[in-house]
């Protein structure tokens, strides 16, 4: 946790050469993060004669082509809809399995109460890409293959270990004694949990939200091996798709993008405040 | 703190609370990794039944004509840029962390717009820099070079001069926001009084940096940079859609290679092996990472 510090302000006194070093800086900084975003945005409202025709850098004129054209003429609504699905089918499950075993570790007294603490954080460092020839098979084994939906419990193996150990790091930052006095009062675990607990973990868990959508919505590698049938699909898989061998659709291919974009930017925005302070939650220990 | 009957107060409860978390690692963790190592002895092409193999993937790829060349250019591969990714990283992170971290108007702007390449889909960024990479000179980078310095254009993706260096710079400049952030947030809790200290006894900026700054960063620096490295070794998108791979395998890591022998080639078994050669690295990662990320308490061994 990082817990509430005074703001360290190194270099206060201010001279000349601190300005041009911070703005030189971040000038730059800001440059090389916004050009690739420019050029999305650029590239779906310039129409085609100007992207494949007389090179140029700047637009000569504006056109809505690329967009109509991404909702008439391809599948890109059915592959934003399956990625909806998706992901808030894993964020929802994510944070009841993520908050009831952090509280079971935190909260309840019994055997292996360290054990799952500690094999939580492996399953979250283990990397996917180790997974993937096995998962293909198992993933066949247990019907999850060619099924939009069939993604969701993949996508749990990656969201649920991070969810939990945050949950756990987040709950023992909260003091044990409004719950003692519930349960003294005649509350359940189960009540005292829902009514206690989680309201006091909201930040917690608006992080673990961001995460775990972000995870499912972005995720692609499971999505190409695990689904073949086109309406299937999920968002960066379709995406990828409009590349196919030499044949570049790059208006339409930037116009979905920035809209794909679009999802995980603005509930960033929206959380920023938490994310800093959530995904930090073990940096500053140890 | 323990209590008196042998499984604990609460077994029944917590078990229940932990039933979901368990079936997901044993059923879709545990049990394919196992399955991998098993596959790794197998000759196993999907679709078709398992045959024993023994060593014989290992050797192959260690040894072998058809694996040998292609498993040593992606230890290359691998280690030169899992190697350069993370340290540019962790620089320009930091760079970026320090800068963030002074006060200026339009701070929180200026954070929450860096910090957007990391909240961009992979896909999305790779893709885009595919198109600014364009060997023809329609891509950004070859107008610029061909309007500004009258370079014709050059191959950025195809040719095994600049491939691997391409997609690098991709995966840096989605990557460092991520640092930055942990960096930040860490010389939060640095408390002002040692600045205040070390200003009053002349150190300038370099003194203050190496003799607070770093120091009390230094947790942060180290479970960044080794979450980072577990995730830029295995990552596969910015691969995958920039180069899959070539050109002549210069951009070959092991995540790309375990894809084109397991899912291109069919051949799980040698796929799997690829995989269970690189694991021991990340084992020791995840075990000095393990040990720095434990809860508290677990920590003290309630």
């Amino acid at each position: 946790m990082t817990g509430p510090s005074r703001r360290s302000r190194p270099g206060r006194r201010s001279g000349t050469g601190r300005r041009i070093v911070l703005v030189g800086g971040l000038a730059v900084f800001a440059i090389w993060t916004v050009v690739p975003i420019a050029w999305i945005l650029e590239t779906s409202v310039k129409p085609n004669k100007d992207l494949y025709g007389e090179p140029g850098i700047l637009p000569k004129t504006v056109t809505a082509e690329h967009y109509v054209e991404l909702f008439t003429d391809t599948d890109f609504l059915t592959y934003f809809t399956n990625s909806l699905l998706v992901s808030f089918g894993t964020t929802a499950l994510s944070m009841v399995i993520g908050v009831l075993a952090a509280y079971a570790v935190t909260r309840l007294r019994f055997r292996g109460r360290r054990l799952m603490g500690n094999v939580t954080i492996v399953t979250y460092l283990i990397p996917p890409a180790l997974l993937f020839i096995p998962l293909f098979q198992v993933a066949a084994q247990f019907g999850f293959t060619n099924s939009t939906l069939g993604l969701i419990p993949i996508y749990l193996i990656f969201s649920v270990p991070f969810c939990t150990w945050l949950s756990i790091a987040h709950l023992q930052a909260i003091p044990i004694e409004l719950e003692e006095a519930s349960l003294v009062d005649g509350c359940t675990r189960l009540q005292s949990l829902v009514r206690i607990v989680v309201p006091l973990l909201l930040p917690a868990l608006a992080v673990i939200a961001l995460y775990a959508f972000t995870q499912a919505w972005n995720e692609f590698l499971y999505a190409l091996i695990l689904i073949s049938t086109d309406s299937r699909k999920t968002l960066p898989v379709g995406l990828a798709d409009f590349v196919v061998g030499d044949v570049y659709n790059w208006g339409p291919l930037m116009a979905g993008s920035a809209i794909a974009s679009l999802v995980p930017v603005l509930i960033y925005v929206a959380a920023q405040r938490w994310v800093v302070s959530g995904l930090t939650a073990g940096a500053t220990k140890g | 703190m323990r209590s008196g009957t042998l499984l604990g107060r609460d077994w029944r409860l917590a078990w229940t609370f932990l039933a979901p978390l368990g079936l997901i690692i044993v059923a879709l963790i545990a049990y394919p990794f196992a399955y991998g190592i098993v596959l790794s002895f197998q000759h196993k092409l999907i679709g078709a039944p398992a045959t024993w193999a023994g060593l014989s993937n290992y050797t192959d790829l260690l040894f072998g004509e058809q694996y040998g060349g292609v498993f040593r250019a992606s230890v290359v591969a691998s280690v030169l840029y899992t190697g350069v990714a993370v340290g540019a990283k962790l620089v320009l992170g930091m760079c970026m962390a320090l800068l963030l971290n002074e006060r200026f108007r339009g701070r929180t702007v200026m954070r929450g717009l860096l910090f957007v390449p990391w909240a961009l889909p992979t896909v999305i960024v790779a893709l885009t820099w595919r198109w600014m990479y364009e060997g023809s000179d329609h891509g950004l980078f070859n107008l610029v070079l061909g309007d500004l310095f009258g370079i014709g254009p050059v191959q950025f993706l195809a040719d095994p001069r600049w491939a691997l260096w391409s997609v690098l710079l991709v995966v840096i400049w989605q990557g460092t926001p991520f640092y930055t952030m942990m960096f930040l947030a860490g010389m939060q809790a640095i408390p002002a009084d040692q600045y205040e200290a070390a200003s009053i006894d002349g150190a300038n900026v370099f003194r203050r940096f190496f003799h607070i700054t770093l120091p009390w960063l230094r947790p942060a620096i180290v479970i960044t940079t080794l979450l980072s490295t577990i995730w830029t070794a295995n990552s596969i998108n910015f691969i995958f859609i920039l180069t899959n791979g070539g050109p002549v395998n210069t951009t070959l890591t092991f995540p790309m290679l375990a894809y084109q022998i397991g899912i291109q080639g069919r051949e799980l078994g040698a796929s799997s092996a690829v995989s269970v050669i690189f694991f021991p690295l990340f084992l020791v990662i995840i075990y000095v990472l393990t040990k720095r990320m434990l809860p508290a308490d677990a920590k003290a061994g309630v």
